[in-house]
């Protein structure tokens, strides 16, 4: 397995690096940190004639806080970058830890987080904790800028909402937001290097022990990342206790539709779902943004 | 030829300088720096790359093979297919090919192969090949495999006489004393079935070779064998197929990792060598990380059902044990496995009627091999989850169950093992000891006891409480908390003196010494990173009284180094070092000797010591070896040298006929004891303690040793947990990390290991082999953990957490 010939690109500049993937079109694949397109490349599945690097655009690494935006991510930022973001650490130590979760050391440092999004599998492991924060996200072209919830940017496993022929995703952004706790736990069959068999990200907005409002995101379960409506509306208004995240667990399951597959069936991953989502919940709001 | 028996008082009045110090391996330093030389790193002038083409179904004919594409790309110089070379046949039963001729039989089976100038030119060429296929009938259970009228995976044996069925022709029968009696004397008897699946080696250095041949033919072969002198053999016999005159030299590179896999020669050796044949030109194959998975042999499933019973008061009265091994298309090493099996089998604890049946059966999947244990670990998971079965219906505690069957020194067992030195005592007492296991039980019974009147019990059971309340008593899991923990042990016995399974189970070694004090030690065993030539260099250190710096241990050339069964069977500590230090002790005698005459003083008053020859009767005397060399190599009167061959073979039975007889010079005993958290919600097991407690006879190396059994216990907790190769169909799914779920870093567990002392009368410095005990009783030490955790007894591998929670489910009713 050997990358095959390709054209090679490095823009200088946001702008050159839009103008080249509207002009190479279809025949070309954007590279980020590399971990998912080298792969597909080496065993064939992706066969663009060109390559177009993203590595000399460093206003893409920053991680800010911008006051009435909310905090920044670049899309060039790398799983690593979040990880040991302080600001992340102050603010969403919980996406910190998401990030901590995801692959392996190894790619976590080459990965970046608009890689991991625009790949769009339905395992991955920001997807949750960003949707249940609220996250969106900006893609720009070649004229034009637009953003997009998160929530609605995936569209299938492998598909987003991206115009490949013309858009780059730019940045995350996460809201200044009344939540006050967040949480995002994995079940794989490893500790590291490792998918997601299922994953549930929550975030709480509390006053003292009633649950003004919830978010739910499920990972690995659906075609894409999935909001858990049902359990939401459940808890939204009431005072949290054991039995009512268990009733929330129940009812996120049926907001899955998971398939069986070698790291899983689906009878597994809705069990999964029941107890991820109730131990979420009550981390949350037990100990808040972690 | 006997070895010399006159140090053996000298040896143990005297302090051991180097021999049980924990010295860092012989190539630390040229393997941390990137120095050391593997097979990726080897290139030599001209060299081409050879790649394989394997079938993509499982059984099927090959009714065309059209390499006209290939042949025309530029830079190919090679493509070879069944039909334009020599047949070339090898394996245990000869029934494997070097390349398959009308019909593949599994999805590995090579059907062509390339050599280009370049690793993608070759890769090219392989994809511009069009074989075209006529399915056939397939057959993936073993059991199936058995039945009348099953699709025949080998129409005709290897004589080319028509095969009844899929069943292998082996003698895989032992039994003794009478099992029908022990059963009617038996009070309580337990029985169930085990499986196992497949896992691999993960070897970290993919496989590869290079083979290179002279103008006159000659072959040198550049592999990673772990076993030089079969393998040349091996490769010799292919020359005699492939009408080619030459000799053949084997020289080893760095090895990345062994662990059994490279215990057997590869069709891909035979294809390098063929291409290079053709090509007149070297020829590398080096697998990548997908053909390390689907195209090297794991370990043999195995599917077992057994039977033990005990009296009264707990005394086991008989074992019976049949089993189905799933051999796959072809036949290597791990046919043989059920040999090895039989030992614990018919030996571990004191049990006098026993009964060991294994049948093999071909079958269209990917055929095995041996792995680390050799089959051990895979009975040892059936014998102690059902002995802890045992122990429960005879109401009596595991660790006590067991302690009133352990095996004990100066013993002969019903398979005629001469049992001297036997720690198995000793290491269970070792695990009960450090895991507290009288005040664990205590605290769960005075729990239980809580519970069962409602009154002075813990109300407020924690999370990760130890209470692991057992299933007998449960009142109502829901007051269970989600995650709770229980203890399990299990033991192990292992050959540790080598192994009788070859007519030879021997190993030569040549030590040569030069007149400045350095010392050449050329051993026929091989290193594949178990830390073989830093052993040698402490034994023969300690014989000569030099410092390991001085010692240079010269392995893997077969033009240089004498004969040696291989590394396997826990047998190169024992078997090679034994090799080592009887070589070595003629040296010192021819040292000692001549410094009498050099120094004009008595013998007996002379020792090798601290680079020095020591004379007790004159100190003044006392002088560096180094001087005494060179005095008798430049004295006009002595003009001598000091070199010394010595082949050891251990005056053991070969493993045959009725598989009665001692066919180790020493048995390694060993129980480890682990403590787990069960979550009841997911499945997941965490271990939260575990312990490895082994008998080693002497620690050569007690750094080396710990890693063994830390490498052991780790490589058996990924065993019993989470590695698994997934087929469909005889098709490999997951052939890569991250679906073969391998322990990581973070994954890993403080193996605690404790080392047993009890020295083998015939090992060097009393030592016994190790290698592979580490991994033997993990599965079972687990199983057994889990079910004093839940309740739920789990009789396949690897218990991952689904299966963990569907036994759950159904034993708590939700």
């Amino acid at each position: 397995m050997f990358l095959p010939d390709f054209d090679y690109h490095a823009p200088e500049t946001l702008a050159e690096a839009c103008d080249l993937v509207r002009d190479l079109g279809p025949s070309a694949k954007v590279l980020a940190g590399g971990t998912d397109l080298l792969i597909k490349l080496k065993h064939g599945l992706v066969t663009p004639t060109a390559v177009i690097s993203l590595k000399a655009l460093d206003e893409l690494k920053t991680i800010t806080h911008v006051p009435g935006r909310g905090v920044v991510i670049g899309a060039r930022a790398t799983h690593n970058d979040l990880v040991n973001s302080p600001l992340l650490h102050e603010r969403f130590l919980s996406v910190s830890e998401a990030a901590h979760k995801l692959a392996n050391n190894q790619v976590r440092n080459r990965g970046t987080v608009g890689g991991n999004l625009v790949n769009a599998i339905p395992s991955a492991d920001l997807p949750p904790i960003l949707i249940a924060l609220d996250a969106w996200i900006t893609l720009v072209g070649s004229n034009t800028s637009r953003t997009v919830p998160l929530h609605s940017f995936f569209t299938g496993p492998s598909c987003c909402v991206i115009d490949p022929v013309d858009e780059i995703l730019t940045e995350i952004v996460l809201p200044d937001q009344q939540t006050t706790g967040s949480t995002y736990l994995k079940f794989a069959l490893r500790r590291s290097g490792a998918l997601s068999v299922t994953g549930v990200a929550v975030a709480v907005t509390m006053d003292g022990d009633t649950i003004v409002d919830s978010r739910i995101c499920l990972g690995a379960v659906f075609p894409v990342p999935v909001r858990a409506n049902d359990a939401e509306d459940l808890l939204r208004g009431k005072t949290w206790s054991d039995e009512l995240l268990a009733e929330a667990g129940e009812a996120a399951s049926c907001c899955a539709l998971p398939i069986t597959d070698i790291r899983g069936t689906a009878e597994y991953r809705l069990d999964l779902v029941r107890v991820l989502t109730k131990r979420a919940l009550k981390r949350a709001i037990t100990e808040g943004h972690v | 030829m006997n070895p010399p028996v006159i140090t053996e008082q000298e040896r143990a009045q005297k302090e051991l300088a180097v021999v049980g110090k924990g010295i860092p391996k012989a190539d630390a330093g040229v393997k941390v720096t990137g120095q050391a030389q593997y097979m990726h790193d080897l290139e030599l002038p001209n060299m081409l790359y050879g790649k394989i083409l394997y079938s993509d179904r499982a059984s099927a004919r090959i009714v065309s093979i059209d390499t006209s594409e290939a042949e025309r790309i530029p830079g190919v110089k090679a493509v070879l297919t069944a039909y334009n070379t020599p047949e070339i046949r090898f394996g245990f039963l000869k029934d494997n090919m070097a390349l398959k001729k009308d019909r593949v039989r599994q999805y590995r089976d090579e059907v062509a192969a390339v050599a280009a100038t370049t690793p993608e030119l070759a890769e090219a060429a392989i994809k511009a090949i069009v074989v075209h296929y006529e399915d056939l009938p397939a057959v993936f259970d073993p059991e199936e495999a058995m039945q009348e009228g099953a699709p025949l995976v080998h129409e005709l044996n290897p004589k080319g006489e028509p095969n009844k069925d899929n069943r292998l022709r082996l003698p895989w029968k032992f039994s003794a004393g009478d099992v029908e009696a022990g059963e009617a004397a038996s009070a309580f008897i337990a029985e169930g079935e085990y499986e196992t699946g497949w896992v691999t080696h993960c070897c970290l250095g993919t496989a590869g070779c290079v083979a290179a041949f002279d103008p006159d033919d000659n072959l040198t072969m550049y592999s990673i064998t772990q076993i030089p002198s079969l393998a040349k053999a091996d490769f010799q016999e292919a020359m005699k197929a492939m009408g080619v005159r030459g000799k053949v030299r084997v020289v080893l590179t760095t090895l990345g990792g062994g662990f059994g896999s490279k215990l057997d020669t590869y069709a891909f050796e035979y294809i390098a060598m063929l291409l290079a044949h053709r090509t007149k030109k070297p020829v590398k194959i080096l697998f990548d990380r997908e053909e390390e998975f689907f195209a090297t042999s794991p370990r043999q499933p195995t599917r077992i059902k057994i039977r033990q019973g005990c009296d009264a008061e707990g005394r086991l009265t008989f074992r019976d044990i049949s089993m189905v091994l799933d051999n796959g298309a072809y036949t290597s090493w791990g046919a043989t496995t059920p040999t090895v099996m039989m030992m614990p089998s018919s030996s571990l604890y004191q049990v006098e009627n026993v009964r060991f049946r294994a049948t093999c059966v071909y079958t269209n999947n990917t055929y095995a091999q041996a792995m680390r244990g050799y089959g051990t670990p895979q009975v040892t998971f059936a014998i102690e989850s059902n002995l802890d079965e045992l122990a429960e219906k005879a109401g009596i505690e595991g660790y006590e169950f067991r302690l009133k069957n352990a095996n004990l020194p100066d013993t002969v067992t019903p398979q005629g093992f001469k049992v001297d030195s036997c720690g198995h005592v000793p290491c269970l007492e070792a695990v009960a000891e450090r895991m507290d296991w009288a005040g664990y039980r205590a605290a769960k019974a005075a729990r239980l006891a809580g519970d069962a009147t409602g009154a002075g019990g813990d109300a407020t059971l924690v999370e990760s409480d130890t209470a692991g309340v057992p299933p007998v008593a449960q009142a109502a899991w829901t007051e269970l908390p989600d995650k709770v923990r229980g203890i399990g042990m299990a033991c192990l016995l292992h050959v540790g003196g080598g192994a009788k399974i070859y007519k030879s189970d021997g190993c030569g070694t040549l030590i040569k010494v030069d007149d400045l004090g350095y010392v050449d030690v050329y051993s026929g065993s091989m290193d594949m990173g178990q830390g073989l030539d830093t052993i040698l260099r402490q034994i023969v250190a300690e014989t000569l009284g030099l410092g390991v710096d001085r010692i240079n241990v010269v392995i893997g050339d077969t033009d240089v180094c004498p004969w040696d069964a291989g590394a396997h069977a826990s047998r190169s500590t024992f078997v090679a070092g034994n090799s080592a230090l009887y070589a070595a002790q003629q040296v010192r005698e021819q040292i000692l000797n001549s410094a009498a005459d050099i120094l004009d003083t008595p013998r007996d008053g002379l020792d090798l010591t601290g680079g020095m020859v020591v004379c007790a009767d004159d100190p003044e005397k006392t002088t560096k070896i180094e001087k005494v060399l060179r005095k008798a190599h430049f004295a006009s009167a002595g003009n001598t040298m000091f070199m010394a061959a010595y082949f050891y073979e251990p005056p053991t039975d070969l493993l045959a006929g009725d598989f009665k007889g001692n066919y180790s010079m020493a048995y390694a005993w060993g129980c480890h004891g682990v403590e787990v958290e069960v979550d009841r919600r997911t499945g997941q097991i965490d271990i939260v303690r575990y312990i490895a407690a082994h008998d080693v006879g002497k620690a050569i190396n007690p750094l080396l040793l710990r890693g063994q059994i830390l490498g052991g216990g780790l490589q058996g907790i990924g065993w019993a947990l989470a590695e698994e190769m997934i087929f469909d169909e005889g098709k490999l799914l997951n052939p890569n990390f991250r679906d073969y779920k391998m322990l990581t870093a973070l994954d890993s567990v403080d193996v605690e290991p404790i080392l047993v002392e009890d020295p083998a009368a015939a090992g060097p410095y009393g030592a016994k082999g190790i290698g592979e005990p580490g991994l033997v009783p993990t599965a079972p030490a687990i199983a057994n953990a889990i079910y004093d955790a839940v309740g739920i007894r789990l009789r396949k591998l690897p218990m991952k957490p689904e299966m963990v929670l569907a036994a759950i489910m159904e034993a708590e009713g939700r």
